[in-house]
């Protein structure tokens, strides 16, 4: 191919302009308000005020460990449930599979504001119909926003009905790209069907698993918008908060950017570390 | 003999599909009902809601709560905003990721390298990360909170749409724009009169998907456009959640607005959907 | 209607260095053909023709003027792609009127344009079709005929029949002859099937990882190829390479076929003959064995199977670890491992030195 760069530049230069503005600078930005005292007019470099607090500040610790503890349960449950729906879905023997898939997929497109509301609704100690369900069954009700644990749980139940199925998609499109001939040949090789899943299918897709994992830690990591509106700003008593919460709340109601900002990096720190695991995890066997 | 197993067979099969069924269904029940019970609450009047009753099929109520939301909030408004956004914002990231994935796929130039290394290295980092500086330059510095600018552009950094459209242009062959090249047909003609035309089934499914994330967009959004006048629809809804004097009934069917565009959308367009989603087009 | 030469043409990928050096002279109205086995450097080098690909060293001159930093489309030349490089969203005619279109020309003159070429190349009645609705050998007009609707001075060719069945590739050959007669422009064609490139070539430049091996007119190439690796290439089936040493030089040269127990062939050279002892390489063509007793040298040889084609039989025959294909006249007859008795003619026979060049 020839060197272009006048032409190349011309077709690159809106985008790359957009993102060096909104993106690449925020990025060096962000790190260098993280090591300022942002409360004080004007801000000073002061490197350990924010990083100092981080590593005393109690509320930082509950985040962390809330969104760790959000993160180890839920994300391996949703993509057990993700790879069940993809394979169950992929079965040649599925009858009106377009109705399961709309059933299983429709919750991509419904936005987070809309399903928080249902399911705050859904899980009210009073109306809701999850506890009235609970009572016409026999069992006690819940109360479901009073207490951490099944707090906690309706965070995770939502979560995983919401991205399940945009994961399944994904594994989905994984598993229609192995060739079909090569289960035939096991087949002919008289391994079950169950045998096949464990050692055609999962390895070949391990890859794909372990992207979509990846994607839904850093999702969780930064989960806002649910406990934010289903418990109502991390409740009950800041047994829901999040990282994501918490940098809201520093940032943008106390307006305290520089702690907001070492909040912010201790979630890329993690998403890094977890990129490299994934760079592991998928290399190429030597 | 033959026949004897063959039937075996179909029978074997037979109770396989039946078991497949009976724990596809109700699983598919449960991650219905949500969006049931939405539609359901849409339609009932908020003394039905509160109620110690069970109601699972939708009564006449709707139009009475979509009049309690504009009460409570003018959510017809905030659609408008949220349509006129969303479609702005599709077109032109559509229009710049396009461009940019072409540039990366089809020339060699200086810094192509350190361009495609930049995009891929920070592609996995939290949004989290740049949402205070984003803040601080669009609402401080550059005295655009409560714009239409401020809901449109800082979004179009999403690198994801570069990629897409990089992998979709390198996948084409070569030769059509050699073709096209030794036949005189300047580059940008290239562009919007081959490249284009032969990605349009990618362009629908990575303009769907924009056009849903802008949709939902709710973080930023909130974080931004905060004066009524100026917020989107989601927004709008969520400044009612948790409030005491406001009409569930209303909040549902603003629910129900949101959503059932995109359901009927996602219907209509579940190939295009689930080639972007497919592609990683969005986080 | 142009010349085309090619000065000491060198083209480097980084560090790797994929054609090393070129010098070709294209005259005015000639059919050339480049080559090769793949990765030889031959579609690299239509590419810098074209101007599709930067040229790391020397020159290219269209038509006298050197074109170096001349962008592909003023360089006077058109292009038919392998792939064909179809529009597939364009209708016939539309693929054809694109570039012209594109550059603004007036209407009627496109118009006369695409007409005569839908002429030439038979294919009116297809110009409202999409590409995927044509065969590949409609295709194959459709891709030739937007290169006429250029009005070129040089046509360049990548391979163009190398996407077609046995049979098209035959038919399609004749037309890109009969073309090249219609025209009468110069043409380059790239391809690796050395069938295609005695057929249709004035010329061909021989080319094997980025070196010229040889240039000249096909018949010149089979019967006296510079080196092993032209004799090699050139005739289907390959000539036969047999193990030989040097056993006298006294005036004409006498060798000994290393696995054809002692048999030795005595052949006169025009050059210097090469010392007693050293080992050679003897070439012969399937088809110049003759029967046992009619050349200068008789070899026994293993039949091991044999190829009927009706009109010629091959058999595919050993003596040690040595295999030869030997062309015989038409037959029923089948190789059982018997053996059997043929000759080699010294004046049909090339001798190679170890390095592969030809000992004259």
């Amino acid at each position: 191919m020839r060197y272009q760069n006048a032409t190349a530049y011309r077709f690159l230069a809106p985008y790359l302009l957009i993102f060096s503005i909104f993106w690449l600078w925020p990025i060096i930005s962000s790190f260098l308000i993280s090591f300022q005292a942002t409360r004080t007019v004007p801000w000073r470099f002061a490197p350990s005020f924010n990083w100092g607090r981080l590593i005393g500040d109690p509320a930082f610790f509950n985040a962390l460990k809330n969104t760790l503890l959000i993160l180890v349960i839920q994300v391996p449950v949703m993509i057990t449930l993700a790879i069940v729906m993809a394979v169950l879905l992929n079965s040649p023997l599925l009858k009106a599979r377009g109705l399961f898939r709309f059933a299983f997929f429709a919750p991509v497109v419904v936005g987070e504001v809309a399903y928080s509301a249902v399911f705050r609704l859904m899980f009210n100690l009073d109306y809701g119909i999850i506890n009235k369900l609970l009572n016409s069954v026999g069992l006690p009700r819940i109360d479901w926003f009073s207490n951490v644990t099944p707090a906690m749980a309706v965070i995770m139940i939502a979560v995983t009905w919401r991205w399940a199925g945009y994961n399944a998609i994904i594994l989905l499109a994984g598993l229609q790209s192995i060739p079909q001939d090569v289960y035939e040949a096991a087949t002919l090789d008289r391994v079950s069907k169950l045998k096949q899943f464990f050692y055609i299918t999962l390895p070949l897709l391990k890859p794909i698993i372990v992207f979509c994992a990846v994607l839904s830690i850093i999702g969780t990591m930064q989960l806002f918008t649910e406990p934010f509106l289903i418990t109502e700003r991390g409740g009950p008593g800041g047994g829901t908060e999040t990282l994501g919460l918490l940098l809201y709340r520093q940032g943008f109601r106390s307006l305290n950017f520089g702690y907001a900002s070492a909040i912010a990096y201790t979630m890329a720190g993690l998403a890094i570390a977890i990129s490299l695991a994934q760079l592991w995890l998928t290399r190429d066997p030597k | 003999m033959s026949s004897r197993s063959s039937s075996s067979r179909s029978s074997a099969r037979l109770g396989r599909s039946i078991a497949l069924h009976l724990f596809l269904a109700p699983l598919a029940l449960i991650w219905l009902f949500p969006l049931w019970m939405m539609v359901i609450f849409s339609t009932m009047p908020d003394r039905g809601i509160f109620s110690p009753s069970i109601e699972l099929l939708p009564h006449g109520n709707f139009l009475d709560n979509v009049s309690n939301l504009q009460r409570d909030t003018n959510f017809i408004g905030a659609i408008g905003i949220s349509v006129s956004v969303a479609v702005t914002y599709t077109f032109l990231s559509v229009l710049l990721t396009s461009m940019a994935g072409w540039a990366l796929a089809r020339y060699q130039f200086f810094g192509k390298g350190v361009v495609v290394a930049i995009i891929l290295g920070t592609i996995t980092l939290p949004y989290a990360v740049v949402l205070i500086p984003q803040f601080i330059m669009v609402a401080r510095d550059f005295k655009l909170a409560n714009t239409w600018v401020a809901l449109i552009v800082p979004p179009l950094f999403n690198s994801l749409g570069v990629l897409f459209m990089r992998q979709s242009f390198s996948m084409m062959p070569g030769d059509l724009f050699d073709a096209a090249r030794v036949e005189g047909v300047k580059e940008w003609r290239i562009f919007l009169f081959v490249a284009l035309p032969l990605a349009r089934p990618m362009l629908a499914a990575l303009a769907i998907i924009l056009f849903l994330a802008s949709w939902n967009n709710y973080l930023w959004p909130l974080l931004i456009n905060s004066k009524p006048g100026a917020m989107t629809a989601p927004v709008a809804l969520g400044t009612l959640i948790g409030l005491t004097k406001v009409s569930w009934g209303g909040i549902m069917a603003g629910a129900v607005m949101l959503t059932v565009p995109m359901l009927v959308v996602f219907v209509l367009l579940q190939r295009h959907f689930v080639a972007g989603i497919a592609a990683g087009a969005i986080k | 209607m142009a010349a085309v030469t090619l000065k000491k043409v060198v083209k480097r990928f980084g560090v790797f260095e994929i054609v090393h050096g070129a010098n070709i002279d294209v005259n005015d109205g000639e059919f050339v053909v480049f080559v090769g086995p793949s990765g030889c450097g031959k579609s690299t080098l239509l590419r810098m023709i074209a101007g599709l690909e930067d040229i790391s060293g020397g020159e290219i001159a269209i038509g006298g003027k050197l074109v170096n930093d001349v962008e592909p489309a003023d360089r006077g030349i058109a292009m038919v792609f392998q792939s064909y490089a179809l529009y597939p969203h364009m209708s016939v005619e539309q693929n054809l009127s694109f570039g012209l279109r594109m550059n603004g020309n007036p209407k009627a003159d496109t118009e006369r344009r695409v007409k005569r070429a839908a002429e030439i190349l038979r294919i009116a009645e297809l110009m409202k079709r999409r590409p995927r609705q044509l065969s590949g050998g409609q295709r194959q007009r459709v891709a030739i005929g937007r290169a006429i609707v250029r009005e070129p001075q040089v046509f360049l060719f990548d391979e163009p029949l190398s996407n077609l069945d046995a049979e098209l590739r035959v038919q399609m050959r004749v037309e890109i002859s009969r073309l090249h007669k219609e025209l009468g422009v110069t043409m380059i064609y790239v391809t690796h099937d050395q069938t295609e490139a005695m057929t249709l070539a004035d010329r061909i430049v021989v080319l094997n990882a980025g070196n010229i091996e040889q240039i000249g007119a096909p018949l010149d190439l089979y019967d006296d190829p510079a080196n092993r690796f032209v004799a090699g290439f050139v005739g289907s089936p390959k000539m036969n390479f047999m193990a030989a040493k040097v056993v006298g030089n006294d005036g004409a040269v006498t060798v000994e076929l290393a696995n054809h127990g002692g048999a030795r062939l005595r052949k006169p050279l025009s050059g210097a003959p090469p010392a007693v002892g050293a080992e050679v390489v003897l070439g012969v063509r399937p088809e110049h064995f003759f029967e046992a007793g009619e050349g200068d040298c008789d070899i026994a040889v293993k039949a091991d199977v044999a190829e009927h084609l009706g009109s010629v039989s091959y058999v595919y025959a050993s003596a040690g670890p040595e295999e030869l294909i030997i062309e015989r006249e038409a037959s029923r007859q089948r190789a059982n491992g018997d053996h059997m008795a043929v000759s080699i003619k010294a004046v049909r026979s090339l001798l190679f030195d170890k390095s592969g060049a030809r000992i004259r």
